[in-house]
């Protein structure tokens, strides 16, 4: 029983040491050029499409959510009348 | 092309602060709503906000700092500055609750039955899984500190091992409390014992969340090769927030658990 975890932790071991040399390369310097090109767009956008739909969706979110809101607070003051 | 002739960072317009502020007014209007009219959507609605701006604006900083280099030493010192007011807010916020339980510990009413723990009170024994999370936590310490040495020596893999031994740590000492809160003998309905138990340990547990959160951040940035071994202040705000969770609970066990048992 003994034999077969440590085994298992060598496995485990090779197992992660090759998957961390094939796939994690340093892609800073990738990142690097990405974020400094001069094409006049703020952080919050300047990664791509996948930051404008992110964007899009968190300020739907955010007018939805004024919206609903000021909506609930209006109810909750306006004294219902009882059927 | 126009460049600052200064040190400092001028940050590009953000609409993140505006987004976590509706998300704030979500959240509590929406736990208003809940509790008088039942329904959740608000609440939620709020959370979500919270996340994404969260998600987002820490990512913005990410890039602002690693990937255009802003976080220049006058812009480090800043947010050393920051981090350390943060953590400083967040002493007094536990204090509170310190105090709120010294209050009525130390001056246990006739209701209490005169004593302290109050009448019926069946306390946690201190010497058991409060222990062995203190044990926990102060491991967690040193690996952390393992973990800053390392990312200072280059030490990569170290880094990397240590960083997740103290991630660990954390959610085993989060797995521990919770089932200390499930079997425990007494409930936050049960008088002012409860109530500052549960409330003192339960914001302290919501910090070990956090903490462990942010040091998961940062084992993925270092994976993801972000630090140096000069500049990689990330970590040691982390890491500052890590010892300060640490020391909460010191607090916490000498008072709630052993002096008040």
């Amino acid at each position: 029983m003994l034999r077969h975890i440590t085994n298992l932790h060598q496995v485990f071991r090779r197992q992660i040491s090759s998957s961390v040399r094939r796939k994690l390369e340093n892609k800073v310097a990738e990142k690097q050029k990405i974020f400094q090109e001069a094409n006049g767009m703020p952080v919050h956008l300047k990664g791509g499409i996948g930051d404008a739909v992110l964007y899009r969706a968190t300020m739907g979110l955010t007018v939805l959510g004024t919206a609903c809101v000021i909506y609930e607070l209006v109810k909750a003051a306006v004294p219902q009348k009882k059927a | 092309m126009a460049h600052q002739a200064h040190a400092y960072h001028m940050v590009d317009p953000s609409p993140w602060p505006l987004t976590g502020a509706v998300g704030g007014l979500l959240m509590t209007s929406g736990l208003a709503i809940w509790f008088h009219f039942h329904s959740t959507t608000l609440m939620t609605l709020g959370l979500m906000l919270l996340l994404l701006t969260m998600y987002q604006w820490w990512r913005d900083i990410i890039r602002e700092g690693t990937f255009q280099g802003h976080h220049t030493p006058p812009v480090q010192k800043g947010l050393r500055y920051g981090m350390i007011l943060f953590i400083t807010s967040e002493v007094f916020f536990f204090l509170g609750f310190f105090w709120a339980f010294y209050h009525s510990s130390l001056a246990p009413t006739p209701e209490l039955g005169g004593c302290w723990p109050p009448t019926g009170i069946i306390t946690l024994d201190p010497f058991e899984v409060p222990l062995l999370n203190t044990a926990v936590l102060l491991a967690s310490g040193v690996t952390v500190t393992w973990a800053h040495h390392s990312l200072m020596e280059g030490e990569r893999k170290q880094a990397i091992q240590s960083l997740a031994l103290t991630i660990l740590l954390g959610l085993y000492f989060t797995a521990l409390q919770a089932m200390e809160y499930y079997e425990a003998p007494f409930t936050i309905a049960d008088g002012v014992y409860g109530s500052t138990f549960f409330v003192a340990t339960g914001f302290h547990g919501l910090h070990v969340i956090i903490g462990s959160s942010f040091l998961a951040v940062c084992f993925l940035r270092q994976v993801q090769y972000h630090f140096t071994s000069e500049h990689h202040f990330g970590f040691e705000a982390a890491a500052w927030y890590w010892h300060f969770v640490d020391v909460v609970w010191l607090f916490l066990y000498v008072s709630i658990y052993w002096w008040g048992s």
